[in-house]
């Protein structure tokens, strides 16, 4: 028993792939970001140091500016508009018996798809000519919209597709957390005379305040690093309006290659990341760690 | 309000919320079989007036999305495959073998994975796939594909082996088997349903990637389907039936697996992204 499993070279044998593989395309990618970030490298001439420019530089930067604005509305509309639809839309499937798991299954559907084929199959849906928006607008004898095509729409445009796209994962989440409440504490309360949408309001929804948190943080998290759908549906356009930092950071590094640059607005997404996550935390999260039933 | 009707209330809703999300499919669904762009025009919303079969076989030979398909499919299906078993040799010895403290300690190596969001490292993978050069290959998507596996399956899988009961092993040891022998003939089968959820996770992951898929390869034989089928509307960009047809061909594999699998996609994504 004791040879057997502690023979040293089995378990470099057994760890070892792991560690060189994650090492390979985790840890050094991490560390040569962080030396490629100080740099003016373009991928041809030789790199120089050219300390914190490049971060002065971007925030400088009108058209990053503008990026920043675009994922400031990804995250507004999903913490002010999604997730109230989210917890409604949750509370109604677990009130219901027939049909839950019929609700739970087709809600969750969009977000198992490839981001780029929901791009290109709402780009079809918003396409002026024969989309499915344009075919309703005609009925009403409505002009088209050029949903994509336009500034003022576009982004709207996108942010209604991703809502559709990620809406029921966090609903599946969610209902989860509610189905766990114990049953009897929604009997006591109907019991003493409180009706459905105050059970709703004033046990339920703070049952599950942790489990909103969560939510709220892996929307802010997937709002500063959504880039798929901004490429495969515009590419950033008309003329750079719906570009976000990420989208704006790979053009930046493939088509000009300005890798220095780049990497430099990569780091300062992950930066966002890392203090509006702890800047949440902190404000909301922190007060009610853990429910007890 | 009467009890049948307030009833009914959330199922009104509820249905409203299934047609916004599948009405999208039926309409690609049946514009993919009309004849061509005035016929969708003109019925947008009824069912084709003959169903074009060729359309698929136009889009699955003419324009390469039988290429691309098999590309996405063996390259999911390698790399989730690779990512799982080296997971899994690697739970086993973090949660097997004898070396506490140095298991401890690669553990949480593994984990800072889960922190960073996956396009930060782009420009870094670019370039290092550049170093290596395996741009344009589809080395160049394999190896991240399987690295990017390793955090969350590593932390999924040593969960699943710690609740296994040690006696199994203990007698087996006992009888003289070696410790790769115990791995594959005593643990690896009774891990079997966390390597299934871990491998359809993946799986599904590299099977949807796109920004790696997209500029580490440009020939359009090594494509995968997320970045075949943008090429792909791209040029077929006024042949509506044959861009649904598309669609269709990346949208079916996927609806069917999750057909037969709901449960377990359910619970291993929302478990991914909830430990993350």
């Amino acid at each position: 028993m004791k040879t057997t499993l502690k023979n040293p070279y089995v378990y470099l044998g057994f760890v070892l792939p792991t560690i060189a593989l994650y090492f390979l395309f985790f840890i050094y990618p991490m560390l040569t970001s962080a030396v490629y970030g100080f740099t003016d490298w373009n991928g041809l001439d030789r790199r120089n140091f050219i300390g914190f420019d490049n971060f002065a530089n971007a925030f400088g930067d009108a058209d990053f500016q503008h990026s920043m604005y675009n994922n400031l509305y990804f995250i507004v509309f999903s913490v002010f508009v999604q997730i109230p639809l989210i917890v409604v839309f949750s509370l109604l499937i677990s009130g219901v018996k027939r049909l839950q798991g019929f609700y739970k299954t087709t809600v969750f559907l969009p977000s198992i798809l490839s981001t780029s084929v929901i791009g290109i199959l709402w780009g079809y849906i918003y396409n002026p000519d024969v989309g499915l928006i344009a075919s309703i607008l005609k009925i009403f004898g409505a002009e088209p919209i050029y949903w994509l095509g336009e500034s003022k729409w576009a982004m709207f445009a996108i942010l209604i597709t991703n809502a559709w796209q990620w809406m029921g994962f966090y609903i599946v989440l969610i209902l989860a957390a509610i189905l766990a409440i114990p049953k009897e504490i929604d009997e006591a309360a109907r019991i003493d005379g409180a009706s459905g949408a105050q059970r709703a309001w004033y046990l339920t929804v703070p049952l599950i305040r942790p489990v909103i948190n969560v939510v709220v943080m892996l929307s802010i998290a997937g709002a500063l690093r959504v880039v798929d759908i901004v490429l495969v549906m515009t590419d950033g356009g008309p003329a750079g309006a719906t570009d976000v930092m990420a989208s704006y950071m790979v053009s930046k590094a493939i088509k000009f290659g300005d890798y220095g640059y780049g990497t430099a607005l990569s780091i300062i997404i992950f930066a966002f990341a890392l203090l509006l996550t702890a800047l949440y935390q902190f404000a909301f999260a922190r007060r009610q760690e853990r429910v007890e039933y | 309000m009467p009890a049948a009707l307030r009833k009914s209330v959330p199922h009104v809703v509820m249905m409203v919320y299934v047609v916004v999300i599948l009405v999208p499919f039926l309409f690609v669904l049946f514009s993919s079989f009309k004849a061509n762009n005035t016929e969708i025009a003109l019925h947008p919303f009824g069912l084709p007036k003959s169903w074009k079969f060729s359309n698929y076989q136009e889009a699955w030979v003419k324009a390469k999305i039988s290429v691309y398909f098999w590309n996405s499919l063996y390259l999911a299906a390698a790399a989730a495959a690779v990512g799982v078993l080296l997971s899994a040799a690697t739970a086993f010895a973090l949660t097997r073998m004898k070396f506490p403290k140095t298991s401890a300690a690669i553990y949480q190596f593994v984990l800072i994975g889960m922190l960073i969001p996956g396009n930060v490292l782009f420009i870094a993978q670019y370039l290092l796939v550049r170093n290596l050069h395996i741009l344009n290959t589809h080395w160049s998507l394999f190896l991240p594909y399987a690295a990017g596996a390793l955090p969350f399956s590593v932390l999924l899988i040593c969960a699943f082996m710690r609740a296994i009961p040690t006696e199994l092993e203990e007698a087996a040891v006992m009888d003289g088997m070696s410790a790769p022998g115990l791995f594959a003939r005593i643990i690896l089968p009774l891990t079997v349903p966390a390597l299934v959820t871990v491998f359809i996770v993946n799986f599904l992951g590299n099977w949807n990637e796109y920004l790696l898929a997209q500029f580490f390869i440009s020939k359009d034989a090594l494509r995968t389907l997320p970045t075949g089928m943008v090429q792909f509307r791209d040029a077929f960009q006024t042949n509506y039936a044959l861009v649904c047809t598309g669609i269709v061909f990346s949208v079916a594999p996927v609806a069917v697996l999750y057909g037969f699998l709901q449960r377990t996609i359910i619970e291993g994504l929302t478990a991914g992204s909830l430990k993350g």
